[in-house]
């Protein structure tokens, strides 16, 4: 930072020059973060990356109603500026009696109020180089059908505060760090099938800086990408669906993003009206885990402030809970919740993905989605997916241009299982899954 | 980081430092956006936003090498650390320039503003939306909610290169979106639409207003007759307009030369040869004035232009930036853009679209027994190297022995984009430009636009039920 400011100051000084400039109620968020980025492709640094930013963000909550505005100039002329400016915009606004700050009591306290920074850096620049290169090398020239690899190190560091007037206090600091290899090889027809795998998490040990593991990364993407050659479609119809770990949370999000207070207020959701309702198959359930030490997405607080707890959102297929911020809340004459997830878990009961393929017998394992989408009002749904057609537990041959469709109120229901395999890179860990009957269509 | 400070940096200096360790290239993008939101919901316009960004991104090229860091901050130190960390992506030999020449571009200027976005205030915006709101309750009883949202950006940029080229740019980009739920028989449905230009004030017209009210209330009403249909195989012609997403996904992204260089694309090494029937052009443009896809001058300091990729059927360019232009040894297309100075240019489309063919909608329609036709499109994505594209639908209809039959919505096409292209059976003369909202995705978000006429492709394959 380069200005005597640091973001504790920014956002106080925001904070307490709003209030004074006439403003009923404020909340500053303020965030700073620092990233790497080293891309080696095949033998060579392709690209180097270094960002380093900051921002503040305030909420105005002047006269019954409600503006915003940011900056990424942490200086007290520019926010004086910039507040004058959207306190005028904010007053020639309709009131809207629902736009307030959280319930105090809802509201997370932390105890410690002072101090705070970025976390330290613990890699040199040449450990991060080189933990791409090594990646790149676990693959560059062990095939000849291997067109290129792409192996890219990334991590970031940030910070951040949120307060307003009615002294709630945030602060959280956090690490990521991810290795990534990307293969492309040479297919049939002019075609180049590529495939990636990744590992993350929020220290150096999740990609294994330090081991020789990190080279693991290209080789299961090159043997991912190779499996993928001369793919093809099978007949429209109904098959048993076997989703892999890294995509299976495609398929959740639209239903997470139903039970928002935006859509439900709305009433442009799908699982409007459904709360204690079955929404799932019964040997569904999900839960926040927002506490859980070491994993990534694990918070303390909303982006409101708003105290996060370890929930179970759906319960043996019964919906528990809508995502409801304060505003939405409000309009919904309900009490806030939390503004949406943070680490979501879902338990499976079969060992790994080949259980659930067995478990399956003939189907289609959906190994990736190419496009597509949910109409979160009513439900429907249609994404493209590459995969593999399996039978009796063995994998027959590779699949591309077919596309699944349903309703989600649908799909869900005839879920059947899932495997204990979630990963922990990111923070929806949802483990692959199995559906039965589900409408693909190809040839 | 602001305008004046962006005049007065001391470009030679941190050019020369960018160098210090032998890179071939540096540039300089400072950029300033001022952004304005408001927002109606629940029959008021009750949100309003106003957020400013601005800093340094500072480029390194060794070959085909990058390296690359940012700073807002004005302080020299900061800028000069940004110099250094880029110029690490490069270890040789070759000596800084002692001097650097400045040549500044002028262009002509596709986007004039004369009514700027910074003087006006919300209470000109609000009752636009107001009579956007009213119109729409209006125009239907099922109507329940509606959303609207006007938005508007001022970026000023300036560059410098270690060539010595300099530009200016001032890019205004309005948008407006407006989405509708109605209820009716126990049903609830959605739907939204959108424009999107670079112009400033002179955006606002009653016009537009009326234009977009109805079409969201038709797309709404639309849906409560259509389902999604029966799945597989079948001839889709692709309705003038917003269709042009099939060129942007099945085509566009695989000529970026991004790919082309690494010889990731499954058009690698196909420039010259035949994709497509003669009579077929295909165009990605940066010069239609006002367009969201217009540039006056690209993010690296070339001029906007029109660049043909393919000509009577024939691939006659790739979409080129600065590195992939130098390694095939062609000039620049214009293409290197970046979403804000976070961001290293890649090539990037613009408005990409397909000129008129000789034939109409109808005589296309009436060609298939059975299949489809669909006219709106919310997302689309593409496998560069596979060459499998899809594009969401979000209406259309079933075809049936040569006419429009059930209305049908929410289902995912997919084809591949060389077998597409070239299964294009035939092109009517009814082009249309789609003006709204299309952004751009690939690992950084640009605006951009798309059309086309009428087009069959012989066959894709459709998803729906079984």
């Amino acid at each position: 930072m380069s200005t005597p400011f640091t973001l504790k100051d920014m956002a106080q000084y925001a904070l307490t020059s709003a209030l004074r400039k006439g403003v009923e109620q404020v909340r500053v968020t303020a965030m700073q973060d620092v990233s790497d980025s080293f891309t080696v492709r095949n033998d060579k640094l392709e690209k180097l990356y270094q960002a380093g930013e900051s921002s503040l963000f305030i909420h105005l909550f002047a006269d019954g109603r409600y503006g915003t505005c940011s900056t990424n100039r942490p200086e007290e002329k520019e926010i004086d500026r910039l507040l004058d400016t959207a306190i005028a915009s904010t007053r020639l606004l309709a009131a809207d009696p629902y736009r307030a700050l959280p319930p105090a009591e809802k509201c997370y306290n932390g105890l410690i109020r002072s101090g705070g920074c970025l976390p330290s850096d613990p890699l040199s620049v040449e450990a991060k180089k080189k933990t791409a290169f090594e990646c790149a090398a676990g693959v560059w020239g062990t095939d000849p059908s291997l067109v290129h690899v792409t192996a890219d190190y990334s991590d970031s560091r940030s910070c951040l505060y949120i307060i307003d007037s009615q002294d709630l206090y945030c602060f959280s600091a956090d690490t990521y760090y991810s290795l990534s290899a990307e293969c492309a090889v040479n297919g049939p027809h002019n075609t180049r099938p590529s495939d990636w795998y990744v590992k993350g998490g929020i220290a150096p040990d999740a990609i294994g800086i330090g081991e020789s593991a990190h080279s693991d990364c290209a080789r299961l993407a090159l043997e991912r990408a190779l499996a993928k050659r001369a793919p093809g479609k099978i007949p429209s119809g109904y098959y048993n669906m076997v989703v892999e770990n890294r995509v299976a949370s495609t398929l959740l999000a639209p239903v997470i993003q139903a039970m928002s207070g935006s859509a439900l207020q709305q009433g442009s959701s799908f699982l409007l009206n459904m709360l204690g309702k079955q929404i799932a198959a019964s040997h569904f359930t999900l839960k926040d885990e927002p506490h859980l030490p070491n994993e990534p997405g694990r918070r303390y607080f909303d982006s409101e402030g708003l105290a996060t707890k370890p929930r179970t959102i759906i319960e043996n297929g019964i919906l528990n809970l809508y995502f409801l911020s304060t505003y939405f809340a409000g309009k919904m004459q309900m009490t806030p919740t939390i503004e949406g997830p943070s680490v979501l878990q879902l338990e499976g009961c079969e060992k790994d993905l080949h259980s659930l393929i067995q478990k399956a017998g003939k189907g289609v394992l959906v190994t990736g989605f190419n496009g597509g989408n949910c109409n979160g009002t009513t439900g429907d749904f249609s994404y493209g997916i590459e995969g593999f057609l399996f039978e009796n537990g063995d994998i027959l041959r590779p699949l591309n241009e077919m596309i699944i469709s349903g309703n989600m109120k649908d799909l869900w229901l005839r879920f059947l299982s899932a495997a204990d395999d979630a990963l922990h890179y990111s923070a929806w860990q949802i483990p692959s899954l199995l559906f039965e009957n589900i409408a693909f269509a190809g040839l | 980081m602001d305008l004046q400070t962006a005049i007065n940096i001391p470009w030679k200096r941190l050019l020369r430092l960018a160098l210090e360790r032998g890179g071939s290239y540096a540039d300089l993008f400072f950029e300033q956006t001022i952004y304005h939101d408001i927002t109606l919901r629940d029959g008021q316009v009750n949100t309003a936003g106003t957020h400013t960004d601005s800093g340094l991104g500072i480029r390194v090229l060794t070959g085909d090498q990058t390296g690359y860091a940012f700073t807002e901050s004005v302080a020299a130190r900061d800028m000069e650390r940004a110099a250094h960390t880029a110029a690490f992506i490069a270890d040789s030999s070759n000596p800084a320039p002692q001097s650097i020449r400045l040549q500044t571009i002028k262009t002509k200027n596709l986007y004039p503003v004369t009514d700027h976005w910074n003087d006006i205030s919300p209470e000109r915006k609000i009752p636009f939306l107001q009579e956007m709101n009213d119109l729409v309750f209006g125009a239907d009883k099922r109507v329940k909610k509606v959303i609207a949202r006007l938005s508007d950006t001022t970026t000023f940029i300036r560059f410098y290169n270690s060539e010595g080229t300099g530009f200016t740019d001032l890019r205004p980009m309005a948008s407006l979106s407006v989405s509708c739920i109605m209820e009716a028989g126990g049903k609830t449905e959605t739907a939204s639409c959108s424009r999107s230009f670079r112009m400033g004030g002179e955006f606002l017209q009653h016009s537009l207003i009326e234009e977009l009210a109805a079409e969201v209330v038709a797309r709404t009403a639309f849906q409560f007759s259509a389902v999604q249909p029966k799945g597989g195989e079948m001839p889709v012609v692709m309705a003038a307009g917003g269709s042009g997403i099939l060129l942007h996904e099945a085509i566009g992204h695989a000529f970026e030369a991004d790919f082309i260089r690494k010889s990731i694309s499954i058009f690698s090494g196909r420039l010259g040869t035949r994709v497509c029937a003669p009579g077929i052009n295909i165009i990605d443009d940066g010069t239609i004035p006002f367009n969201r896809g217009s540039i006056n001058i690209d993010d690296e300091g070339t001029p906007g232009q029109k660049t043909y990729m393919v000509t009577d059927g024939i691939l006659t360019s790739f979409l080129h930036d600065r590195i992939s232009a130098v390694q095939f040894g062609v000039p620049a297309t214009g293409n290197g853009r970046r979403e804000s100075f976070r961001f290293m240019p890649l090539p990037r489309m613009r408005a990409t679209y397909m000129e008129n063919g000789p034939s109409t909608e109808e005589s296309l329609i009436a060609s298939i027994k059975k299949g489809l036709y669909v006219d709106t499109f919310s997302n689309g994505q593409v496998q560069i190297g596979a060459g499998d594209f899809t594009f969401y639908v979000k209406s259309g209809y079933l075809i049936e022995k040569g006419k429009l039959t059930r209305p049908v919505k929410d289902v995912n096409i997919i084809g591949n984009g060389p077998a597409a292209l070239a299964d294009i059976k035939g092109v009517a003369n009814n082009f249309i430009m789609d003006n709204g909202t299309w952004t751009c995705g690939k690992e950084q978000s640009c605006p951009v636009s798309c059309g086309m006429p009428t087009v069959l492709v012989g066959s894709l394959t459709v998803g729906g039920r079984a």
